[in-house]
């Protein structure tokens, strides 16, 4: 496709229509140069523009997955990692007014945080967030550490409903579960192992390392996971604990490219995403975190939101200059699958452009290019 | 001795005009040169003791005019008795016997100028160091440069779940001090041919500073050619250096403080003198830690603390054991090292750090007081505080409690927090430069007191009260 092509798709979107049967949703693009703006406004308005929050939270529990990904530790040029690879704390905290003000009765936010199954309050401590102020945002504030059973006495279920990739079902935090409404609140980035990391990649971080850890027990979870997941789950070196499912397939392939993206759609297919927000105003091109070699800070000035997770990143991937339908082999996607189309075809949601309806800032406007 | 008596009449007369500085409370920097100009760049800092190779009349008036102390620093070769009396004679108030002398040098030294009532320090390897002795100074000139440890890809070393490493003296001084009241000095100097930022100054600085030592000021040959020209920049570096060591200097009483910790770490000599051992992967973890060595292990030493880690079990004596045993009888918790573990057997005088073999080895207790601390609040626990070292000091009284950090890092830390075991109703935050101002006191889930700190730069404190 030349960039003329690709130019003509994107700002034709909302009005093509055809594509694969999987459902699209409208997605929201807001611009915003930076955290010191008005993000609960543009926030705000965004979630207006998708029709709503009170319909979708309104006495309900709101379980939010954040990216956090690796430890907090590690910093791109000293700088705090929510102008980086976090999700920004202040972008969470209006989320959270915004979900407490539309009637939320319970806000929990939620993530498996790198290598340890201590609470998630240290973690965002240690991160330099505020959590006193995150606590006061809304009504019903909570936290929990999805890394390891946490809170909870026993882990939930979630079975893939058909046609299962890798896994029949994993094995996941309660919180997951015990939630009316699941949020997942990523970072606009690259990801070395697929390409992208957005609302959908940011599910990967669901798996307790205590059952999908490097450390995890052969055959009862490790509630003290010191790991993160790679020989499990990125290259199939070593199964899951016993207590549960093992993979479909065990003498499929071992390359992470193709093992990651099948399984964050397995994962999105059986934990379905109600709302998808893509944190872009500052972030990190070249890989999904200080550990990768490469990595620079980036100023994309954007905020993305959808209710459909595969359409939402769609277009998010879009804004980074890329073809959100690219096959494997094209860029983003040079050594991975295309985790869209890997979701589209478990019928989660459309990744055709000329499908989604995008309200507010158009892609063209929106455009940031990674690459 | 009516010779010696003669030879030292003009010593006597050329010592006292700065009896009223101790030495113990001299701030040194070894100085390039004997240009009397040059002096003035001492105007504003707390630097108030000059080390010099070489020495004029007129520099030693200039400096002694300001209040300022010179010592002359000997290095080994040949009797320094000589020299040391000669730079006496000429007015200098002390001797720098720099480097690893003859057995007994030192004493020949002292006995030369004992009616001088001149300074003489000891700047030797650590392992060397005349720990106990009566000296109001204890020196090395071995010393990690302190910062954290950048691989040659520029990329900080870590693990991709772990913090980046900071090489520290810390440690070190820790268990030095554990030896007696003198002051001590570290001498080591700039790494040579490295572009030296001036955070890796400032870091210098503060590590010897927060854990009650002093750094000698050394500055690296182009940034003392550039400050001596007056270049701007230079003096840009010189003036943020001052800026530090007068923040620390006008907060002496933060040296008399004792430990805030609950953890104590009993180590016997020889591995107490190395940098990157147990001390420092506890202080890395920013569990506040009390260090014993194991000759100086008493029921006193251990007041206050509920948890022990005992590195050299087979070094101490049935004594201590029972020491020990006592604590644990009361309620402490003891982690004893394996049976026949052993740590660093004999310090060698070039080895300033562990080598791997011996961090191999100490792997083997380090994820056992891992397990032991956890997340216990054993005095403080810090957040956000990756690039950064504390240290958690407190009254006789624990009525005020100290917490000094240091960052490491070339980037201002935001958002820090701190939380203290106990009830304190003010809290102080202390940045050099003179600022101060008061932060909103909460209470932590576990009942103690939290504070958030906005940012930290190259260092700060926060007093509560």
């Amino acid at each position: 496709m030349t960039r003329r092509e690709w130019i003509a798709l994107i700002s034709a979107a909302p009005l093509l229509k055809g594509g694969p049967r999987a459902p699209g949703a409208p997605v929201a693009i807001a611009r915003c140069a930076s955290y010191d703006e008005d993000v609960t406004a543009r926030l705000a308005t965004m979630f207006d523009q998708l029709g709503g929050l009170d319909r979708l939270v309104r006495a309900k529990t709101v379980t939010i997955k954040l990216n956090l990904t690796g430890s907090p530790a590690l910093r791109v040029d000293g700088r705090p990692p929510g102008v980086t690879h976090y999700v920004h704390p202040k972008l969470v905290g209006a989320a959270a007014h915004l979900l407490g003000r539309a009637g939320a009765r319970r806000i929990r936010f939620v993530e498996s945080a790198w290598a340890t199954g201590g609470p998630l309050e240290d973690y965002l401590l240690d991160s330099g967030w505020n959590v006193r102020q995150l606590l006061a945002a809304a009504p019903g504030v909570e936290f929990e550490n999805t890394n390891a059973l946490g809170k909870g006495n026993k882990y939930a279920r979630f079975k893939v409903p058909d046609n299962a990739y890798l896994f029949s079902a994993y094995d996941l935090n309660h919180a997951y579960e015990d939630t009316d409404v699941f949020v997942s609140m990523a970072k606009l980035k690259n990801h070395a192992t697929c390409g992208v990391t957005l609302s959908m990649k940011n599910c990967f971080g669901m798996l307790p390392a205590s059952i999908y850890g490097d450390d995890a027990g052969v055959d009862e979870p490790n509630e003290n996971p010191k790991s993160g997941r790679s020989k499990t789950m990125h290259e199939g070196r070593r199964q899951p604990s016993k207590s549960a499912p093992s993979e479909l397939d065990p003498a499929s392939s071992r390359e992470p490219g193709y093992r990651v993206s099948h399984i964050v759609a397995d994962l999105v297919k059986s934990r379905p995403i109600d709302l998808a927000i893509i944190d872009g105003v500052e972030s990190l091109a070249g890989g999904e975190g200080p550990w990768i070699k490469g990595v620079h800070r980036v100023q994309p000035g954007v905020l993305v939101a959808g209710l459909n997770p595969v359409s939402t990143d769609a277009v998010a991937t879009a804004v980074m200059g890329y073809d959100p339908r690219a096959p494997r082999g094209a860029a983003p996607f040079q050594t991975c699958d295309n985790t869209m189309l890997l979701a589209e075809r478990h019928g989660v949601g459309t990744a055709d452009l000329r499908r989604i309806e995008v309200r507010g800032v158009s892609i063209a406007e929106a455009m940031y290019r990674y690459a | 001795m009516m010779h010696r008596m003669a030879g030292c009449l003009p010593l006597l007369t050329a010592i006292p005009l700065l009896a009223s500085v101790p030495p113990s409370a001299w701030v040194p920097a070894r100085w390039d040169g004997t240009n009397p100009k040059t002096l003035d760049l001492l105007s504003g800092t707390p630097i108030n003791c000059l080390l010099l190779n070489t020495y004029t009349a007129e520099f030693i008036d200039r400096a002694s005019a300001r209040g300022v102390a010179v010592l002359a620093v000997l290095r080994p070769g040949g009797d320094p008795s000589d020299a040391a009396r000669k730079a006496i004679h000429a007015g200098l108030q002390g001797i720098v016997l720099e480097g690893d002398f003859p057995r007994g040098a030192a004493t020949r030294v002292r006995d030369a100028l004992a009616d001088a009532h001149a300074t003489v320090v000891e700047l030797t390897s650590r392992a060397r160091m005349p720990l106990g002795d009566p000296d109001p100074i204890v020196a090395t000139y071995q010393g990690v440069w302190p910062g954290i440890q950048v691989l040659d890809n520029g990329a900080a070393k870590a693990a991709p779940s772990g913090s980046p490493w900071i090489d520290t003296n810390t440690g070190f001084i820790r268990s030095v001090r554990a030896w007696g009241p003198a002051a001590v000095w570290l001498g080591y100097q700039p790494p040579a041919n490295s572009v030296i930022t001036i955070e890796r100054y400032l870091a210098a600085i503060s590590d010897a500073e927060m854990a009650g030592a002093r750094w000698i000021v050394a500055l690296d040959g182009d940034l003392s050619a550039r400050l001596q020209r007056g270049d701007a920049d230079a003096v840009k570096v010189w003036r943020a250096m001052a800026q530090v060591l007068q923040f620390f200097e006008t907060h002496p009483e933060w040296r008399t403080l004792r430990s805030y910790g609950k953890l104590a770490v009993v180590q016997d000599k020889d591995d107490a003198m190395l940098s990157g051992g147990i001390l420092d992967m506890i202080a890395a973890k920013h569990t506040p830690l009390r260090a014993i060595p194991g000759q100086r292990l008493t029921a006193d030493s251990l007041a206050g603390a509920s948890m022990a880690v005992n590195v050299d079990a087979d070094a101490l004596t049935v004594e201590q054991r029972e020491i020990l045993k006592s604590f644990a009888r009361a309620g402490g918790t003891v982690l004893t090292a394996p049976p026949g573990w052993k740590g660093q057997s004999a310090l060698a005088p070039d080895q300033i750090t562990l080598d791997k073999a011996e961090l191999d080895r100490l792997n083997d207790i380090w994820h056992d007081v891992q397990t032991m601390t956890g997340r216990k609040n054993l005095g403080a626990r810090l957040f956000n505080v990756a690039s950064m070292l504390s240290n958690v000091l407190a009254t006789e009284d624990r009525g005020q409690v100290v917490v000094e950090l240091v960052n490491y890092s070339a980037y201002p830390i935001e958002n820090v927090t701190v939380q203290v075991v106990g009830t304190f109703r003010h809290a102080r935050l202390i940045t050099p430069g003179g600022a101060e101002k008061d932060l909103e006191v909460y209470t932590t889930d576990e009942g103690g007191t939290g504070v958030d700190i906005e940012r930290v730069s190259a260092c700060a404190t926060v007093r509560l009260d």
